[in-house]
C-alpha cells in the first residue's frame, strides 16, 4: 500500500514519542506509589484494623505496573524504529496484559475510598483504642495500631476522636471500661500538653474549658492523606491509561500495515 | 433619700428569695463545655445566696446534697427533728436513690471579691478560679472502695439519671442549719450509646469512581476490539497476498513458454 515516506515517519515519530511519555509516567507512576506505600503519616494501621485497606493494595499493583510501562515502552520504541512484527506483537499484547493490571488498581483505589467514611474510624476508634482484653494475637496487633496511631494523631494534630471530644461522651467505648468517665472523660492525649507531655491543667481538661483541651475532631487529618493516597493512584493512573489507550491503537494499526 | 429603705425593702426581699427562688445550676455552659458528662455534674458554687443569713464573728460551712429524682417520692428531708444536717452517704442512701446523701463540704464562697471568669486563661490562676467558682459531684472515683477514706466521699454518679440537688447553709459550732435553697431543677446525666450500632455504610458511590470504572471499560472493550481487527486484517492480509503471488507465478509460467513457441 503507498503511504509515501514521510507520513510512515511521521507516524513512527509520534509512536516513538507516545512510548517514550509511556516510559516516564511508569517511572513516575512507580515513584508516586512507592511514596504512598511507605505510609508517611502513618495512618496504615488505622486502616488495616478496619479491614479495608485495598488502596494500598492498589498503590502496590501501581508500584509494579510503571515499571512494566517503562520497560515496555522500551520494547515498543524498539519495535517501532526497526519496524518488527515480532515484537510489536510481544509489545501489543503484554501492554494489553499491564493495561488490565493498571485498571484494576484504578478502580480498586477509588472505590475503595468510598468506603473510608467518619463512621467507620470512630467505630474503630470506639471499639479498639486502649482495648484491654485481646481475643487473639491479630486482635492484640490491630488494638495496638490503633492505639499508637491514635495517641499520636491526637498529640500532633491537636485534635480529639473521630467528629471531636464529644465521641467519648456520646458512646460507650473499650476506653471508657478501662477508664472511669470521672478521671478521663476522653483520653489525656486529648488536653492541650506542656512542653513535657502532659496536660497544662487536668481539672480544665476534664470540665471542658476551652483552651484546654482539643475540641476539634481528627477526621479531617485522616481523610486529608487518605484522599490524596487514593485519588493519586486512581486519576492518575486513568490518565495514564488513557494516553496508553491511544499509543497502544496507533501501534495496533501500525503493526498490521507492516509488510514483510 | 428613699436609699435607706430601699435597700431595707430589697434586704428584705432577698431574705425571702433566697429560701423560695433560689436554686443551684449547673456552671457556665460557654466556660465548662462538657457538663454534665456521664458520671459528674459541675455546679456553680453558691455565690451571694446565703449573706443575708451570715452573722459576722461566726463560722459557716456549706453542704451539698444530691438525690436522684425519682427519691423525691420516698424522702427529700435533709434536716432531722433538730435542724440539723442529715448525715447520710453515699452507700447509705444507694447513690441517692432512697433519699439525699451529702455530696460535699466547703467553705461559704466570697461574695465580695467573686473568681474572675475571665483569669481562666491564665495557666496559672485556672485552679484557683476553677476551685472557688465551681464545685463537681462525682469526681471522685476512688473513695467508695477506700476503707481508710474518712471525708464526705464524692463519688462519680450513675450515668442516664436525673438528679437534684441542695446547698445548705450550716453553723459550724451550733451545727444548726440556718439558710437552704430549694432543690434544683433536674440535671440529667449523659446516656452512652453503643458502637455496635454505628452505621458504617458509605453510601452512594461516589462520582469519581464511577468515572473511572466506566470508561475504562470502554477503553478496554476498544483495545480488544481493536486488537482483534488487526489480527484480522493481518491474516486476511497474509491470505491475500499468498493467493496474488499464486496468480502471478502461474501468468509469469504461462507467458514464459510463448515467446519461445512465437521465435521457432
Amino acid at each position: 500500500m503507498a503511504k509515501g515516506g514521510d507520513s510512515i515517519h511521521i507516524f513512527q515519530g509520534l509512536l516513538v514519542f507516545g512510548n517514550v511519555v509511556i516510559g516516564m509516567c511508569g517511572i513516575a507512576l512507580t515513584a508516586e506509589c512507592i511514596f504512598f506505600v511507605t505510609d508517611p503519616h502513618g495512618l496504615y494501621p488505622l486502616l488495616e484494623a478496619t479491614e479495608n485497606d485495598d488502596i494500598y493494595a492498589a498503590a502496590w499493583i501501581g508500584i509494579f505496573v510503571g515499571f512494566a510501562l517503562f520497560a515496555l515502552s522500551i520494547l515498543g520504541i524498539a519495535g517501532v524504529i526497526k519496524s518488527n512484527r515480532t515484537l510489536l506483537l510481544v509489545y501489543i499484547i503484554l501492554m494489553l496484559i499491564t493495561y488490565a493490571f493498571e485498571m484494576a488498581s484504578c478502580i480498586t483505589a477509588a472505590t475503595h475510598r468510598d468506603f473510608l467514611t467518619p463512621n467507620l474510624f470512630l467505630k474503630q476508634m470506639l471499639e479498639r483504642y486502649q482495648k484491654s482484653e485481646t481475643d487473639n494475637n491479630n486482635d492484640k496487633w490491630m488494638i495496638k495500631g490503633v492505639t499508637e496511631t491514635w495517641d499520636k494523631l491526637m498529640l500532633q494534630n491537636q485534635c480529639c476522636g473521630v467528629r471531636g471530644p464529644s465521641d467519648w461522651q456520646e458512646y460507650t467505648s473499650a476506653f471508657r471500661i478501662m477508664h472511669s468517665d470521672a478521671d478521663f472523660p476522653w483520653p489525656r492525649n486529648c488536653c492541650v500538653m506542656d512542653a513535657q507531655g502532659s496536660p497544662i491543667n487536668l481539672d480544665g481538661c476534664k470540665l471542658g474549658i476551652p483552651g484546654y483541651y482539643n475540641s476539634n475532631g481528627c477526621y479531617d487529618a485522616i481523610s486529608g492523606p487518605m484522599n490524596t493516597h487514593a485519588w493519586g493512584v486512581a486519576w492518575f493512573g486513568f490518565a495514564i491509561l488513557c494516553w496508553t489507550f491511544c499509543v497502544l491503537l496507533g501501534t495496533m494499526f501500525y503493526w498490521s500495515r507492516i509488510e514483510y | 433619700m428613699l436609699s435607706p429603705w430601699v435597700v431595707l425593702a430589697f434586704c428584705c426581699l432577698g431574705q425571702l428569695c433566697a429560701d423560695q427562688s433560689v436554686k443551684p445550676h449547673l456552671a457556665a455552659p460557654h466556660l465548662a463545655t462538657n457538663n454534665p458528662t456521664l458520671t459528674t455534674v459541675a455546679l456553680e458554687k453558691p455565690f451571694c445566696i446565703f449573706d443575708s443569713s451570715l452573722r459576722p464573728n461566726k463560722s459557716y460551712i456549706i453542704y451539698l446534697y444530691a438525690m436522684k429524682e425519682s427519691a423525691s417520692a420516698i424522702s427529700s428531708l435533709v434536716t432531722d427533728n433538730s435542724s440539723k444536717p442529715l448525715d447520710s452517704t453515699f452507700q447509705q442512701t444507694s447513690g441517692g436513690q432512697l433519699g439525699p446523701y451529702k455530696a460535699a463540704l466547703f467553705s461559704v464562697p466570697n461574695c465580695a471579691s467573686p473568681p474572675k471568669l475571665a483569669d481562666v486563661g491564665d495557666v496559672n490562676k485556672v485552679s484557683d478560679v476553677l476551685k472557688q467558682y465551681l464545685f463537681r459531684v462525682g469526681d471522685d472515683g476512688t473513695c467508695l472502695y477506700d476503707p481508710n477514706f474518712l471525708a464526705v466521699c464524692n463519688p462519680p454518679l450513675a450515668p442516664d439519671t436525673t438528679y437534684r440537688f441542695k446547698y445548705m447553709l450550716v453553723d459550724s459550732t451550733e451545727g444548726i442549719v440556718k439558710d437552704q435553697t430549694l432543690w434544683s431543677d433536674p440535671i440529667k446525666t449523659r446516656r452512652v450509646r453503643l458502637p455496635l450500632k454505628i452505621d458504617t455504610w458509605p453510601g452512594r458511590r461516589s462520582g469519581d469512581m464511577i468515572v473511572i470504572t466506566s470508561i475504562l471499560s470502554v477503553l478496554v472493550f476498544l483495545l480488544l476490539a481493536g486488537f482483534l481487527a488487526s489480527v484480522s486484517s493481518v491474516v486476511m492480509g497474509s491470505e491475500d497476498s499468498s493467493a496474488e503471488t499464486k496468480c502471478m507465478s502461474r501468468t509469469i509460467q504461462q507467458s514464459e513458454p510463448a515467446p519461445q513457441l512465437s521465435s521457432e
